[in-house]
């Protein structure tokens, strides 16, 4: 292990970070090692420390909205704390958390490892881009709780220039959020296309990268409109040109427009690399190709391209013309169609498979489970006259908590305990992430199952209050949360016990014929050796040498079995 | 397809024509959905079972069917467009109010409902005719709210700035909540910082009390729908608090009748040609007329209770001196109650 000095800021992996032999983790110490490591797997791990983060303040924000709802009248807060308590909640959970989630951690960790490549393309603006993220988080934050943002993640006017919330301040986190995945973005197309090994052909590139690439391009097409949206606005306060606010001539509905133009994206932003994840889980688990290969890749491409082109279905009682809303309507119905042929394809994987149930398999049965009810809620929805009773009431919130939740946040966790080892070179208790699992399943299904029936029944959303025939449906809903809760802390001691007290992995514990699987575990800095050249694809369990399939799991028994003796 | 059912589980009662098309919709897109989840998620666990990893069994390498994955990709299409297509019927129908429609205007604010009936009435309780088709013309004061009853199916924007329209016909006599669906924030402290008590109350048509912290969830009020003579009376109540004393046997006190008149004298249109402070517009002013000596067309008169009156209904008759016999006639237009409370809004203008 070379013991190098401060890397100086800007220097290159293979010279000034260490040994590109060494295992990442140990080929340099201190706190300068990471914070300007230019290692993309550093960098994904700094960002899933962060997004983790995002996560739990999100959640403990989700669990006292959800307490407050647990009685009628007042629980534990009054009306306007609430309302600044589920602003924070949707904020957090969708700008800090969900939007970076998986392709900032474990895209930023695997993408270059999955197509053989040292790093990302430019591993300098990576790094710039986690200190965007950074400065993103702090805007956002100090804007929210500076200015006691009541508005709702989605902060229409004119409510949000109304109550001297800075809606400015708050579109610019985003703004700066978003400029942070652009970069990310930019570097994630840039890597796929010019630096894939020998013999990675884009027939050959895991589903996972697809997911990645898709993503990537959405994120830099969405992300601009949000800096109209801002100089629009500014123009607007600044200057006093009448664009979304009534009194000066505006239109509020346009500031919707604006919003669902970047956030309708976004949501495919959020799911797309749920669905990429979950291809691998799939693959590795019933040991064989995803069957439909080419179709799965093609349809992450094909969501990417409507996701730009049905932001209208979230204004169909707002005010637009008919005609728009017509259109509409017919182009949301077309996202059934990559959505549906992902999930046939997936289950048609699981047949004629061998099946290994462990722990990230279950997740990503989950997946197929839940993210099944969120896309047939969403027919109810995209249907012009069922929409109309069910806008704005709990069903959407169910609906989209069951493609955002039930969908990416299974499949983050998914991937999290199936790569946690190659990250690590730690292996979880697999009984705990299990009793993880089964807490976090059903008790997501007890939150968000009576939030359909009583938003079909009517209730409205984000009420501080509710009538009488709706408060068991809140209770059981309430319940849920607790549930959950126990699942996804089991599930987050079951990875922290991993890393300080896990058994050291072997190579290949899940018995994978991923590329990510062929190198060291965890990898070394440089991620290969020497440049791997592939000759076969990724789940091509068929041509896969025994080597490359076997567990390890023979020795590392062997091993304990000697010392114990 | 006008039969309307009760609650059901999922769906609250129908009271609106447009009603059973939607639930019909709703259900089918249900057990269709039902039908796929049940396959996908049977067919998952049973392949995961049956395919388990176990001693003797390898995964088959993954073909090609391109059959089945045209099959799946283009099957789904026709059962789209049908929903595509019904769905937008359902909205084509809920957006064309037929012609015969009662208007009623509705004013949102932060956190209230107002509704304006046609004779000028208002109430905070939106109160029809069952079997006449209604026709809601909005407008917001403030930020943006939306305008919702579960049981007809209904749900509007209702933004600043701009007149949108929802439109239902009821079809039985009952009553269902008027929900705000667009989140238009809320207040918990009163004048000063000082917290507001919130207790909700137990009455299902006042769950909210005044007076206490309030917000978008509070925004509540109630659907009335009424047999046509209720409505009727309902409208009287609202429309002339003169009505109230008549009915006792009593007079009208001056200052009701006055306030009334002056009510009637903007509902009616008068003051596009007559001001109250004596500045001359199309018409005189009507400031300390009553009593005064008038100079017209047929001599000298003095301005009283049957001079006004005249006026209204027969403006030639006399033609003040010095404007053009311009004004139109109400006869018919205005009951006898109405003209005697505009007169006593003329009489309350002496000084
Ligand atoms: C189109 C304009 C117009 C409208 C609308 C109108 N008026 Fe007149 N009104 C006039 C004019 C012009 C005169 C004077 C000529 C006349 O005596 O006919 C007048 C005269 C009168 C007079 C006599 C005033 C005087 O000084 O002697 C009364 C009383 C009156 N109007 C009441 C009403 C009432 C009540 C209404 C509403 C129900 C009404 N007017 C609507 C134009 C109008
Ligand atoms: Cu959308
Ligand atoms: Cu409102």
């Amino acid at each position: 292990m070379a013991a190098v000095d401060m890397p100086v800021a800007g220097g290159h992996a293979e010279d000034s970070h260490g040994d590109p032999h060494a295992p990442y983790l140990k080929a340099k110490s201190g706190i300068g090692s990471w914070l300007f490591t230019l290692d993309h797997k550093r960098i994904g791990l700094m960002y899933l420390a962060f997004v983790a983060l995002a996560f739990l303040v999100g959640g403990v924000f989700a669990l006292l909205v959800r307490l407050e709802l647990f009685t009628r009248g007042r629980t534990i807060m009054d009306g306007e704390t609430y309302n600044r308590f589920f602003t924070l909640h949707g904020a957090a959970m969708v700008f800090l958390f969900i939007i970076p989630s998986v392709p900032a951690s474990l895209g930023n960790f695997f993408l270059p490892i999955m197509i053989g490549a040292k790093d990302v393309a430019f591993p300098r603006l990576n790094l710039l881009s986690f200190y965007v993220y950074l400065l993103g988080v702090a805007v956002l934050l100090f804007a929210i709780v500076s200015g006691a943002v009541d508005t709702g993640w989605t902060f229409y006017t004119p409510y949000s220039m109304q109550t001297g919330a800075s809606v400015i301040a708050m579109t610019m986190g985003v703004f700066i959020l978003g400029f942070s995945s652009i970069l990310t973005g930019l570097n994630f197309l840039v890597t796929v296309h010019t630096m894939r090994a020998p013999g990675v052909t884009w027939t050959r590139l895991p589903l996972f990268v697809w997911g990645m690439y898709a993503t990537a391009l959405m994120q830099i097409l969405a992300t601009p409109v949000l800096a109209i949206t801002l100089l629009l606005l500014s123009a607007e306060r600044f200057f006093g040109v009448g664009i979304f606010d009534p009194k000066l001539g505006g239109d509020p509905v346009l500031f919707q427009h604006f919003f669902w133009f970047y956030s309708h994206p976004a949501v495919y932003i959020m799911i797309v690399p749920g669905m990429a994840v979950n291809s691998e889980l799939i693959a590795t688990f019933t040991r064989r190709s995803i069957f439909g290969y080419f179709a799965v890749a093609m349809s992450s491409l094909g969501l990417a391209l409507l996701g730009f082109l049905v932001w209208g279905h979230h204004l169909f009682v707002a005010g637009m013309s008919e005609f728009a809303t017509m259109m509409f309507s017919a182009l949301t119905f077309l996202v059934a169609i990559p959505s549906g042929v992902k999930i046939f394809n997936w289950t048609a994987t699981i047949y004629k498979g061998s099946v290994v149930l462990a722990s990230p398999m279950l997740y990503a049965m989950a997946f197929i489970f839940l993210f099944t009810i969120g896309g047939l809620t969403g027919l109810f929805l995209g249907t012009l006259s069922t929409d109309v009773h069910l806008t704005d009431t709990y069903f959407v919130v169910a609906h989209f908590h069951y493609v955002m939740m039930g969908g990416t946040v299974i499949a983050f966790l998914g991937g999290l305990l199936y790569w946690w080892p190659k990250m690590t070179g730690k292996m979880h208790d697999e009984k705990k992430a299990k009793v993880g699992f089964w807490f976090t399943f059903i008790g997501f299904n007890v939150v968000f199952m009576p939030q359909f029936i009583m938003g079909s029944r009517g209730m409205p959303r984000r009420y501080y209050d509710y009538l009488p025939q709706f408060e068991i449906f809140h209770k059981v809903s309430t319940v849920g949360t607790w549930i959950l809760a126990i699942g996804l802390f089991t599930t987050a001691y079951t990875l922290l016990e991993a890393l300080f007290r896990g058994q050291t992995a072997p190579r290949n514990p899940w018995g994978s014929a991923g590329f990510e699987w062929m190198t060291d575990t965890p990898p070394c800095l440089a991620n290969f050796h020497e440049t791997p050249v592939i000759t076969r694809g990724p789940y091509d369990y068929h041509l896969a040498t025994p080597e490359e399939l076997d567990t390890g799991w023979d020795k590392v028994k062997a091993q304990a079995q000697a010392k114990k003796d | 397809m006008n039969e309307n059912a009760p609650a059901t589980f999922q769906l609250p009662e129908q009271m609106s024509t447009l009603a059973p098309q939607v639930d019909w919709i709703y259900y089918f897109i249900f057990w269709l959905s039902v039908v796929m989840f049940v396959g996908i998620v049977s067919a998952m666990v049973f392949f995961a079972w049956k395919y388990r990893e176990r001693p003797g069994h390898k995964a088959e390498p993954t073909g090609h069917n391109m059959t089945l994955e045209i099959g799946w990709t283009i099957a789904p299409v026709f059962v789209l467009v049908f929903m595509f297509h019904k769905g937008f019927e359902g909205y084509l129908n809920l957006s064309v109010a037929p012609a015969n429609s009662m208007i009623v205007k509705v004013n949102a604010k932060q956190w209230a409902w107002e509704f304006v009936y046609p004779n000028g009435g208002s109430s905070d309780e939106l109160h029809v005719p069952v079997h006449q088709p209604i026709k809601l013309v909005m407008d917001s004061a403030d930020v943006i709210h939306s305008f919702y009853v579960p049981a007809l199916r209904v749900k509007r924007d209702v933004v600043p700035g701009m007149f949108s329209m929802v439109w239902f016909e009821a079809t039985h006599v009952g009553h269902d909540d008027i929900f705000c669906a667009e989140y238009c924030g809320g207040r918990s402290t009163g004048p000063g910082g000082t917290e507001l008590p919130y207790a909700p109350s137990d009455d299902p048509l006042h769950p909210y009390i005044a007076g206490q912290a309030t917000g978008h969830w509070s925004m509540h009020s109630m659907l009335y729908v009424e047999s046509k003579e209720d409505f009727d009376k309902f409208l009287k109540s609202i429309g002339d608090p003169c009505d109230a004393y008549v009915n006792a046997g009593k007079d009208c006190p001056l200052k009701v009748a006055a306030d009334q008149g002056a009510k009637l004298a903007q509902s009616k249109g008068c003051v596009a040609c007559h001001t109250t402070t004596g500045a001359r517009l199309v018409g005189p002013s009507w400031k300390g007329i009553f009593g005064k000596q008038e100079s017209t067309d047929k001599g000298g008169v003095s301005v009283d209770e049957a001079y006004i009156k005249e006026s209204i209904l027969d403006p030639n008759a006399k033609i003040v001196t010095g404007y053009q016999g311009v004004m139109p006639t109400f006869r018919g237009q205005i009951s006898d109650a109405e003209l005697d409370e505009i007169t006593a809004y003329i009489k309350s203008l002496k000084d």
